[in-house]
């Protein structure tokens, strides 16, 4: 038998597993990249697209600290928008078609070529713990050993695909699984929960009519994923919406006994968000019809994505509601909608910096955790393969808080709150959202990603000058217009009384009806200065008032963060608390009183009472 | 240090002298902001200080004391400032701490910062369990009471209303490709509007209920020989005499306290009216400016056997809702012309003092009391309802911003609202969404 050594393994080359063995490798850490499939690596395995709401904020963060996704995605994309323009600066987010096979060859190709990582084929059977090494054994037999390892293994925990009466234990799209190593993780004592998911048809383009549907546009000219790309993204594709029917709903109504996820088929809990088209209408009953959006899955093939279709109902009965939609009377279908259950850990049993609660020196990151969605699982990926590396550096771990980004809030939320669904990002879960903005990612973590090691001198480079700029951009703030006619003019142009006195750039900003960019339009004060500094600056005087008492709350809570409650703190001994409390306290066994206190049913008082035994607690061990 | 606190560290309403603090890196320059030493005496740490505090133009007289960190009870800067006891007097000095920037101190905070600093030994610690437990157990009794468990369903119910409301615009923003999405603007305000009137009806009944709680503090005003002393006696009833306090200290005294159906209705201030009517008129504008400030109600008396002279004028000018003129001396012919909201009385005869009692009690307390009814039962739930009514007026004033400003805003307001539910983490607008909503792949 084969027996190699590795300072790191990830297990599953997906969106986590290749942010995490990159995160290690370029730390210069030799790490093993196990895959089931080599053909899976970064494999968009449900839609062509990355980005949307919070979850391009996402991509903007991973590529701050030095992550790989949003790099890929802009060489990727084929299109490319930004979503609720018309809306305030902190919901815009941007969300891209991407073609699904160049996304994997390209994120294939930075893995293979990046020095100390070793990217192998093979599945995973057993994890074991022997002393302070872990030994990693593959279906075929080989070992592996290794200091850390990072459990990314998506939704081929145990899966099974369901169209209709036929399920097979396989993997997505037909991979094979993982068929052993739940009950590894089991014995190992984690908790499991099983959730499903699903994914529609694709159908061939050449059958469909377009010429009947409304075309989705991207935009030109507009910012990318990274703060590294500097090309500008082409829109070499085209989208179109188009809607199901009463006819379609009345097929879907006819043959509901035969749909596995209503008929009791399916146990696992599926997302709320992303139901089946037969949970929509079983739900949402009194809707006539529903949105389908028609997206190519590359510029390569001929395969389109039915967004908004998907559905578990046998193959026949897919058929006919497909036809049933306009656009789509001829459809060939190319690949069925299935439906997928498989295992994943109650995330509750990790630490903010996603390792085990149960064993030192194992994270995990992606589906496994009970998460949703490629972006989701990327972070966490960068996050726990930054958090593996400080780990073999002997350095404490890198823990984002809910006001440094979004990464932050996605980790404390399934780690202290525990999920009963698949999790999917939102804007609405992040409390300090209009602080959170996807133009500012790099303001926000580059630093924290340069010193963690991730950030390279080029990346830091162009985050200084930024910084610098916007800094030199500001002073200019306190210039004061003259009172004359071109000012007055100006300022009637767009509907602003006219000041009586001489006003300031900055005052001249906050005006409703006016921005940065319009001033500097007139009067010139901005030249020397790039687009996205002043889009910045523009955000920062518009929501100097807000901003500000958000920083508050942030240094407020992060006050809390950094009273750590010691592991050992025995709960089950304190005075003060009620017991409810405390075994929700020793459950989840919080970090610091700032998780604590996110805890649902955890109060106010509870914290004060807890803060004070903590205190006592630390000083006593003194 | 942290952000500057106050709070009334006496029992309310009991005892002669009420202490509020105020701890934190702005405590001196918070107090200084109100209170002006006598003679231009220099402020010296851990000594007492006598001088005046303004109340919006009334000087009331009172100590202060500061101590400079670490060595004060929290370890912060803190000072204390001594008042005459008496529950209006102190909440208008705490208030106007609030208003000035400090935050109302959380249950136990002083302590809290007080240990956190090193202030109190680990033995003590224990004991401070205690107390913020035997609080907390207190608090649970009270919410258990009738008005207390009212009032937490109908804020959980508005909490649950802006959820709902939240999740309408929140789904907007996260879904924006989704057609049927689009916020109603007006509605939105129509359903805050109904919350707004809510609570304002809310903080009326506490109000009262506090009045109830604490009695009713009644002024009575009016020129000299208008009939004040007789009819506050009248008001006592002949058998009580006056309760007097040391002359020279009756500020914030109460002089006498009167039971009208079950509620108390205290005589501050009445300073004066005990001379002999025949002395000089000391009792100034200036004076009654200060008892006015005071006051729940006022009772503007007037002698009914003369026309308005320029001393009532400008009394009367003074005298702020809610108010009643006594017309007094009616056993004699009237002379005086008609007054707002005039009652006619002959203290000397008792004439009509019962028709003026009901009158006192119907335009302080109100008809009936329904004791059931929703209201603050501390003073904290009820600083939390006007704090989520300031919010909700926010809203109100930034009407035309952004829905992510707009939503902002509105999440204040709902977690402003926990205060008094305890729930102050919103996980069910996500619920709300998906439940509501049809969104998704």
């Amino acid at each position: 038998m084969m027996r190699e050594s590795y300072e790191a393994i990830v297990i599953g080359a997906g969106h986590a597993g290749c942010e995490a063995a990159l995160a290690l490798a370029r730390k210069a850490h030799k790490t093993l990249l196990l895959t089931i499939s080599l053909d899976a690596v970064a494999f968009l395995a449900c839609n062509p697209s990355i980005g949307g709401t919070a979850k391009g904020q996402l991509v903007s963060e991973i590529d701050a600290l030095g992550g790989e996704m949003g790099i890929v995605a802009d060489k990727a994309a084929i299109q490319i928008r930004m979503l609720n323009r018309g809306r305030g600066p902190a919901v815009q987010s941007l969300r891209a078609q991407e073609d699904k096979t160049l996304y994997h060859t390209e994120m294939k190709k930075v893995v293979e070529s990046c020095p100390n990582l070793f990217l192998k084929q093979g599945e995973v059977e057993n994890v074991r713990i022997e002393g302070s090494k872990k030994v990693v054994k593959t279906a075929v037999g080989d070992e592996f050993e290794s200091d850390v390892v990072v459990f990314a293994t998506g939704v081929y925990l145990d899966s099974r695909i369901i169209i209709g009466k036929y399920t097979e234990s396989v993997g997505p799209n037909g991979f094979k699984n993982a068929k052993k190593l739940s009950k590894s993780l089991k014995e190992l004592g984690y908790e499991l929960l099983r959730f499903k998911t699903g994914t529609p048809a694709r159908v061939n383009a050449r059958s469909v009519n377009f010429k009947e549907l409304e075309p989705q546009f991207g935009e030109e000219h507009i910012q990318t994923f990274s703060f590294m790309t500097k090309k500008k993204i082409k829109n070499k594709a085209l989208c179109y919406l188009t809607y199901t029917n009463p006819t379609t709903h009345e097929i879907i109504k006819s043959n509901l006994d035969k749909a596995p996820a209503i008929s009791g088929e399916i146990v696992g809990i599926g997302p709320r968000y992303c139901p089946s088209i037969e949970t929509k209408i079983v739900r949402f009953a009194d809707k006539d019809r529903h949105q389908l959006f028609l997206e190519p899955e590359a510029l390569s093939t001929s395969e389109i994505y039915i967004q908004g279709f998907s559905t578990s109902m046998p193959t026949e009965i897919q058929r006919d509601m497909i036809h049933s939609v306009k656009g789509l009377e001829n459809a060939e279908i190319m690949r069925d909608s299935y439906a997928i259950e498989y295992d994943c850990i109650n995330p509750q049993q990790l630490k903010l910096s996603l390792e085990s609660k149960l064993h030192e020196g194992l994270f995990f990151a992606g589906q496994i955790n009970g998460t949703s969605g490629y972006e989701e699982a990327a972070a966490q990926g960068l996050i726990a393969g930054i958090n593996a590396a400080l780990k073999l550096e002997n350095r404490p771990p890198l823990i984002l808080s809910r006001g440094d980004g979004y990464i932050g809030v996605l980790i404390d939320d399934i780690v202290t709150k525990g999920t009963n669904e698949p999790y999917r990002m939102m804007t609405s879960r992040a409390e300090y959202r209009l602080s959170l903005r996807q133009d500012n990612a790099d303001l926000r973590l580059t630093e924290k990603g340069k010193e963690v090691g991730l950030v390279d001198q080029k990346r830091y480079n162009t985050f200084l000058k930024k910084k610098e700029l916007l800094k030199a951009a500001e002073q200019l703030l306190n210039q004061k217009l003259k009172i004359d006619e071109k000012t007055v003019n100006f300022f009637k142009k767009y509907e602003e009384n006219p000041p009586k006195n001489s006003i300031s750039i900055k005052e001249a900003i906050k005006r409703p009806k006016l921005d940065i960019f319009k001033i500097n339009d007139e009067f010139k004060i901005f030249d020397n200065f790039p687009e996205n500094v002043l889009a910045e600056l523009n955000l920062i005087v518009k929501f100097e008032g807000y901003l500000k008492q958000q920083k508050e709350d942030i240094e407020k809570s992060k006050r809390a963060e950094k009273e750590i409650i010691p592991d050992n703190f025995p709960y089950e001994k304190q005075k003060g608390l009620k017991i409810e409390t405390i075994q929700k306290l020793s459950q989840i066994k919080p970090e610091n009183l700032s998780q604590a206190s996110r805890i649902s049913g955890v109060s106010p008082a509870d914290i004060a009472v807890l803060s004070v035994l903590i205190k006592k607690f630390k000083g006593a061990k003194k | 240090m942290e952000k500057t606190i106050t709070a009334i560290s006496t029992p309310l309403g009991k005892g002669a002298i009420s202490i509020v603090r105020l701890s934190g890196k702005d405590a001196l320059k918070t107090a200084l902001k109100f209170f002006t030493p006598l003679n231009k005496q220099k402020i010296e740490k851990r000594k007492m200080t006598l001088g005046n505090f303004d109340l919006d133009g009334a000087k009331e007289k009172c100590l202060l004391v500061y101590f400079q960190r670490p060595n004060s009870y929290t370890g912060e800067d803190l000072v204390e400032i001594h008042v005459h006891g008496g529950t209006t007097l102190t909440k208008l000095v705490q208030d106007a701490f609030c208003k000035a920037g400090a935050r109302l101190a959380e249950p136990g905070e002083f302590t809290r910062r007080a240990f956190e600093n090193g202030k109190i030994s680990l033995d003590e610690a224990e004991a401070i369990i205690e107390e913020i437990n035997s609080e907390s157990e207190a608090e649970l009794k009270t919410a258990l009471t009738a008005a207390a468990g009212a009032l937490n369903l109908k804020i959980k119910e508005q909490q649950d209303q802006i959820t709902s409301l939240l999740a309408e615009i929140e789904v907007s923003m996260d879904y924006p490709e989704e057609d049927e999405f689009e916020v109603v603007r007006d509605k939105v305000f129509a359903e805050l509007e109904v919350i707004k009137t809510e609570l304002k009806r809310l903080i009326e009944i506490s109000e009262q209920r506090r009045f109830v709680k604490n009695g009713v503090n009644v002024a009575i005003v009016g020129r000299t020989n208008v009939g004040k002393s007789s009819l506050l006696n009248a008001l006592i009833g002949e058998d009580k005499a006056i309760v007097t306090a040391i002359e020279g200290t009756t500020r914030d005294v109460v002089e006498a306290s009167i039971d009208i159906n079950g509620v108390r209705f205290n005589f501050y201030d009445t300073a004066g009216i005990r001379e002999s009517e025949d002395k000089v008129e000391k009792l100034g504008i200036e004076k009654s400016r200060k008892v006015l400030s005071n006051a729940d109600l006022t009772l503007f008396v007037l002698d009914g056997t003369q026309t308005m002279t320029d001393g009532d004028k400008d009394i009367q000018a003074l005298v702020k809702k809610p108010f009643i003129t006594v017309v007094n001396k009616t056993d004699n012919p009237r002379k005086l012309e008609k007054q707002p909201n005039e009652i006619e009385v002959s203290a000397k005869n008792q004439n009509n003092i019962d028709e003026l009692k009901r009158q006192m009690f119907n335009l302080t307390i109100g008809e009936e009391i329904d004791f059931n009814a929703a209201s603050a039962t501390n003073e904290r739930q009820l600083e939390a309802l006007k704090e989520a009514y300031q919010c909700i007026q926010n809203v109100f004033k930034n009407k035309h911003e952004s829905l992510e400003i707009l939503s902002l805003l509105i999440k204040k307001v709902w977690l402003v609202l926990g205060k008094i539910t305890g729930e102050t983490e919103n996980e069910d607008i996500i619920s709300v969404i998906f439940s509501k909503f049809c969104v998704g792949k």
